[in-house]
């Protein structure tokens, strides 16, 4: 078995649809432009109509365009919100891959550096189990909201961006990134669940987030270990942390701003470790890129065109004007 | 008659009162002194055992990517974990058999063979050989550990050893849990006869492996290596 894997070799069973991270690597660097963010999804149209068809995503493609995703996840969730049923569903689902990704990202750190200190292998073995019971919680939470195992597409942008040859920045990237965003994610399922008295939901996610302090604890711990007494290798390894931070921010929807559908966990991150200085970074870094007005707008535009396309050229010009006007 | 024996600095008048104990109050220590193993053996024998432990977690963590069943990835999550704490335990006695206070982290493999036959069991990597992976490590290595454990069990010195017997203990039970997941995953994954040759052929290669080494201690050369 070889040593390191491309994100296009993780394997799943033929229910899943495996979709090009390369649409989520453009939108974390878009700027707040409604026209730049159509001519993206334009481009990409031809690869997310093949990501969906025949899947229970057709239906969103079919009534909101190739900006289904932009339409849907780019709110809050929150009770009586628009679309509410179907971005749950959206949420879970995104969630239960990104937890398959962690559990082979922390089981691919185990086999990728086989000549680590033996607390850390200790700390991913444990991982592994952890992201285990990670997968199973929401393969059951997918249940709970009327979701499936490959409803939607499956980016492996998560694996991609945090699996760095280098073990300190693996840990980086794996524990402090994506368990980072982790915390930000499940604190905002759990005020949702919160708000609409879920108890079961709020219950499992409660523990998730538990876990993945522990995990960004590791993350932090292994970072000094890996790099004491190399500055530069300390600072290259951060400097991948605001990288993968900046992607992972999805162009503000997961920032400090106000309007962002899924905000910093800072009461979470200061308990896994994160300094404040850390997180005031991340909110500078993760605030810049479209506004949801924007992306809401280029999701009304896109929809606009492809209902205009669908329906027929006369059809096609009043969407037109209706989109300029 | 010998004078009473006493503690340095107590006197006469300072004897307890409390009569022995007789062979009826507590029952009879059945077990005895001398095992098959001295300290030095025990100990290259543990270190044996972590480096199995060690390389099945390794593996196994390898091919959590590359394996398309997620009920799989999920069952091996656990035992991931559990090789893990098994080797860890085999670790922490090394310190108390004369190896020094560094040696909690020292796998040592017996031979050349076993590490060739680790590498052979770690080999397959598509995600159409999850019957290759799973029959190495769950019909051949496993099985293989659970019956040198078992009978290094009953052979060390049931009192001077005792620790290793517990943590061996410990050890197998998971051990036994893990054979049995291993075993219904395979009967489900072998669903047709051409799939269940594969198993049976991975097993058998794996097995002339395992024999032609000795092992994961190099000098097993009986009934503890067959295994159906």
């Amino acid at each position: 078995m070889k040593r390191f894997i491309e994100p296009d070799e993780l394997a799943r069973d033929s229910r899943f649809i495996r979709q090009s991270n390369a649409l989520t690597t453009v939108l974390a660097t878009l700027p707040d432009d409604v026209d730049a963010v159509v001519d993206v999804f334009e481009k990409f149209t031809p690869m997310i109509r093949d990501s969906v068809r025949g899947t229970p995503s057709q239906a969103l493609y079919d009534e909101f365009g190739p900006a289904f995703s932009l339409a849907l996840l780019n709110e809050p969730i929150r009770a009586g919100a628009r679309g509410l049923k179907t971005r749950l569903k959206m949420r879970v689902h995104a969630i239960f891959v990104g937890e398959l990704q962690a559990l082979e990202g922390a089981g691919r750190s185990l086999w990728d550096f086989p000549d680590t200190p033996w607390d850390f292998k200790m700390n991913m073995a444990r991982q592994c189990w952890d992201e285990t019971r990670h997968v199973q919680i929401y393969e059951k939470l997918m249940d709970h909201v009327g979701a499936s195992a490959g409803d939607y597409p499956e980016s492996t942008f998560l694996f991609e961006c945090a699996c760095s040859d280098d073990p300190a920045m693996r840990v980086a990237g794996v524990n402090r990134g994506l368990e980072g965003l982790a915390c930000d994610v499940f604190r905002d399922l759990i005020r949702y669940a919160e708000e609409i008295g879920d108890e079961t939901m709020k219950q499992a996610v409660d523990y998730v987030l538990a876990d993945e302090l522990t995990h960004v604890r590791f993350g932090s711990e292994w970072v000094k270990a890996f790099t004491r007494d190399d500055p530069e290798h300390f600072k290259r390894t951060q400097d991948f942390r605001r990288q993968v931070d900046k992607q992972f921010s999805f162009g503000g929807s997961r920032s400090d701003r106000p309007d962002a559908p899924i905000r910093i966990a800072w009461e979470d991150r200061l308990e896994a470790g994160f300094s404040e200085e850390e997180l005031r970074e991340l909110a500078e870094i993760s605030g810049d890129g479209p506004s949801p007005e924007t992306l809401i707008e280029a999701a009304r535009v896109l929809r606009e065109r492809h209902l205009g396309e669908r329906e027929g050229p006369k059809t096609r010009a009043a969407a037109a004007a209706k989109a300029m006007a | 008659m010998s004078e009473t024996r006493l503690y340095p600095g107590a006197s006469k008048d300072e004897r307890t009162s409390f009569p022995p104990y007789s062979a009826f109050d507590v029952p009879a220590d059945l077990r005895e002194l001398h095992g098959r193993y001295d300290v030095e053996t025990t100990a290259r024998r543990v270190r044996n055992f972590r480096y199995a432990h060690e390389w099945l977690m390794m593996i196994q963590g390898g091919w959590l990517a590359t394996i398309p069943e997620v009920p799989v990835k999920t069952g091996l999550g656990k035992i991931i974990w559990e090789d893990a704490q098994s080797a860890d335990q085999f670790g922490r006695r090394l310190p108390e058999l004369r190896c020094g206070r560094r040696s909690m982290n020292a796998s040592e493999v017996s031979n050349q063979g076993f590490a060739d036959f680790i590498q052979a069991v770690a080999e397959p990597e598509r995600p159409d050989l999850s019957i290759e992976k799973l029959t190495g490590a769950f019909d051949v290595l496993k099985p293989h550990l659970l019956r040198v454990y078992d009978r290094m069990q009953r052979e060390t010195d049931q009192i001077a050893d005792a620790p290793t017997i517990e943590i061996l203990d410990d050890v197998m039970r998971r051990l036994r849990r893990h054979l049995a997941w291993g075993e219904d995953v395979l009967e489900r994954l072998c669903d047709t006869d051409g799939k269940r040759e594969r198993r049976r052929r991975r097993a058998l290669a794996l097995r002339e492996k395992l024999e032609s080494c000795g092992g994961v201690t190099g000098e097993i050369s009986d009934e503890s290596l067959r295994i159906h």
